[in-house]
């Protein structure tokens, strides 16, 4: 066991690309860290320049106290579960579990014990003699855990791991990992693009975008105060809602106005966020996410600020009711938005900012309460919990604080 | 309309297929006739399987037993050659499939066109080479240039380069293993379907192989069944008159001949067959998730 850092750590392909753009970052003994981010953002290139599968153009990797850079996979005493899975088809899964061992010439019956143990942990001790391909989905994903487990590393890499199997399982076998990692204690590196996995999984979530560290916390931290505009839209779902607003000054207090709206900055908020004053006058980003919107028939009339749209589409969940509505406000147009909506596909959106033409309406979701009496296409008042509001620099998408 | 569409293509169809299949069966039937036999029955008619005892006799009888060590020298030649083949042939494709080093696909290319180079045209220089190094006439001259076989290499290299999922390596190599372990204990075992094809491709080439040996070989004892089958008829009256009695003890004629020939066949069927066994397909089942 051991701690794993990254010391300003850059990879560059041949054809120029920055995958990895000077990272920092340490994961502690025993700790299980999340890298997450849109795909291409260089959450598995930085996995595979630990696991030695991909060379470090710059910077140091340490495992332990030990620098790793010149090393070659077998000599850093990692294991790696790939998302592919990577089960050697010609072996049985009790030789695929004892590859390792084999090659590090470990006695015939050490061997034994260690891949009985991982099978009993892993329920794997009926499908010993099976070959891979006999095996279920989520049968091949325990025999890659198996595989890993048994080397008993300084650490473990996994690669999307859970990506490949269908949505039931991969919420149970996302308990499983994470109670097989708090069980064993070893340092753990789970890249995902999936940040349900990153939310739930990690001690910590490091989110990255385009080869660059986003934001290293806990994840309730993470949610509760992201970085910036990009961490505050991946982080979560459904998103945060993400409008332009401009910080004025009415009636001698600050607020924030979208549209025909205006959200009053209270002291609290400005205690927190003192650098607000400063933007009086400007356009600034503001994040809500949908749990802070509700019905305002819901909320009996709290004095909370108010937003009137139109209803668009409601998602009655059972617990909740996910009511998609329109609001006379602009949707914040920056890059970090935009490339969320690529990430999830979202062509209305892209095509509102590739063509530049922004229609004074934004559609926000609001996570109301299911009593909720909203009809689709009739106007909805909606109160806003301003406490939890978000607030981004529309040129730098930093928090504002 | 329609019965006359499928008519013609009935009638093409035989027409070719019959085209073909008559000149196999006619040589299949050779051996159980007398010469003579050949000429005045029926040219499909079967003889007797005594006909073909008596042929066998008359062949093994040729030059002392010749007909035997010609199929030893081949099966020699062919498994020597075809086993250095293999053994360099398919670490070269993987090596040239999954390798990073100067000068990949300059050899690469070097190999595509090795491959499409008819071998009968490098025969010359390949017997002036043989011949600096003073190997003409010795086992090397033919087992070498055998053993040279660009288009195992090509096949071993596709296969690698685009069968093979990198995961598994990478998979390999994080569990401990070396460059070599990698490729001994996962890439070759996974290349069983390719390893078989190799080699049959190359024994089956080496066997056929006419031209080389010929022009390299002096001492009759050292040939090849092909080039045997050469001699072989060239000491059959009905094709060479010269030969053609003079109290001569060659009992060769054109049934003995056909034996000869088909007997030449039955080595490259067997290895067919059990090469045809690894060509299993399925190899990769439940390796990566596709």
């Amino acid at each position: 066991m051991a701690r794993v850092a990254f010391e300003r750590v850059t990879k560059i392909y041949g054809d120029g690309i920055r995958a990895v753009d000077e990272l920092d970052l340490e994961v502690a003994d025993g700790e299980f860290m999340v890298l997450v981010g849109p795909s291409g953002c260089g959450k598995t290139t930085a996995l595979r320049m630990v696991a030695g599968l991909e060379e470090i153009t710059d910077g140091i990797v340490r495992i332990g106290d030990k620098v790793v850079n010149e090393l070659t996979p077998k000599s850093r005493d990692i294991a790696m579960v790939f998302q592919s899975y990577a089960l050697y088809p010609h072996l049985s899964v009790y030789d695929n579990i004892a590859f390792a061992l084999k090659i590090k010439r470990t006695p015939k019956t050490e061997i034994e014990r260690r891949v009985d143990g991982a099978a009993r942990i892993l329920d794997l001790e009926a499908l010993l003699k099976r070959k891979p391909r006999a095996l279920s989905g989520g049968q091949r994903q325990r025999v890659a855990m198996g595989r890993a487990i048994v080397r008993e590393p300084a650490a473990f890499l996994m690669d999307e791991p859970l990506s490949n199997l269908d949505a039931k399982l991969r919420v149970q076998m996302r308990a499983d990992i994470k109670k097989l990692q708090s069980d064993l204690g070893v340092t753990t590196i789970y890249v995902t693009h999936d940040q349900v996995e990153a939310m739930t999984m990690g001690h910590r979530v490091a989110v990255m975008r385009k080869g660059k560290l986003q934001q290293v916390a806990a994840p309730q931290e993470m949610y509760d105060n992201p970085a910036n505009v990009f961490v505050g839209g991946f982080i979560g779902s459904p998103a945060m809602n993400m409008l332009e607003a401009r910080i004025e000054r009415r009636d001698g207090n600050l607020v924030a106005a979208l549209g025909d709206a205006a959200v009053p900055l209270d002291d609290e908020t400005l205690d927190r966020r003192p650098a607000l004053v400063g933007y009086e006058g400007r356009d600034i980003v503001l994040g809500i996410r949908p749990e802070d919107l509700e019905d305002a028939s819901l909320a009996n009339g709290d004095g909370r600020p108010r937003l009137t749209g139109r209803v668009e589409i409601r998602e009655a969940l059972g617990s909740e009711m996910l009511v998609h509505f329109e609001v006379a406000a602009r949707q914040a147009m920056t890059d970090e938005v935009r490339e969320l909506a690529e990430d999830v596909g979202d062509d209305r959106m892209l095509e509102q900012y590739v063509s530049g033409t922004q229609p004074a309406v934004a559609t926000l979701v609001g996570r109301f309460g299911p009593r909720s009496r909203v009809v689709e296409g009739e106007t909805v008042e909606v109160s806003i919990d301003r406490r939890a509001l978000h607030f981004f620099d529309s040129g730098t998408g930093l928090s504002i604080a | 309309m329609r019965h006359t569409a499928l008519g013609v293509r009935l009638l093409v169809l035989i027409t070719f297929a019959a085209f073909f299949i008559v000149p196999v069966v006619w040589l299949v039937l050779a051996p159980t006739k007398s010469d003579g036999a050949l000429v005045s029955h029926s040219p499909l008619s079967f003889g007797s399987f005594h006909q073909v005892w008596l042929a066998w006799k008359h062949l093994d009888a040729f030059s002392d037993h010749i007909y035997r060590r010609w199929i030893l020298n081949s099966l020699f030649y062919a498994l020597t050659a075809t086993a250095i083949t293999v053994a360099v042939g398919v670490p070269a494709g993987y090596g040239l499939a999954l390798g990073n080093f100067p000068g990949r696909k300059v050899i690469l290319t070097l190999t595509l066109v090795a491959m499409i180079m008819p071998g009968a045209a490098l025969v010359l220089p390949i017997f002036l080479e043989l011949d600096a190094l003073h190997l003409i006439g010795s086992v090397f001259s033919v087992i070498l240039p055998f053993s040279f076989f660009p288009f195992g290499v090509y096949l071993a290299y596709i296969y690698y380069a685009t069968a093979l999922p990198k995961d598994l390596l990478d998979a390999s190599r994080v569990d401990g293993c070396s460059e070599w372990q990698t490729f001994q204990r996962i890439a070759l075992p996974l290349a069983k379907p390719v390893v078989a094809l190799v080699f049959f491709f190359s024994f089956v080439a080496d066997w056929n192989n006419f031209f080389l040996p010929l022009t390299v070989l002096a001492d009759s004892k050292q040939y090849p069944i092909q080039v045997g089958l050469s001699d072989l008829l060239s000491s059959t009256p009905s094709f060479n008159p010269a030969q053609g009695g003079g109290g001569q003890t060659v009992n060769i004629f054109r049934p003995e001949l056909a034996l000869a020939t088909l007997l030449a066949v039955v080595p490259v069927a067997i290895v067919f067959l059990l090469s045809q066994r690894s060509l299993v397909r399925g190899m990769l089942g439940g390796a990566v998730k596709q």
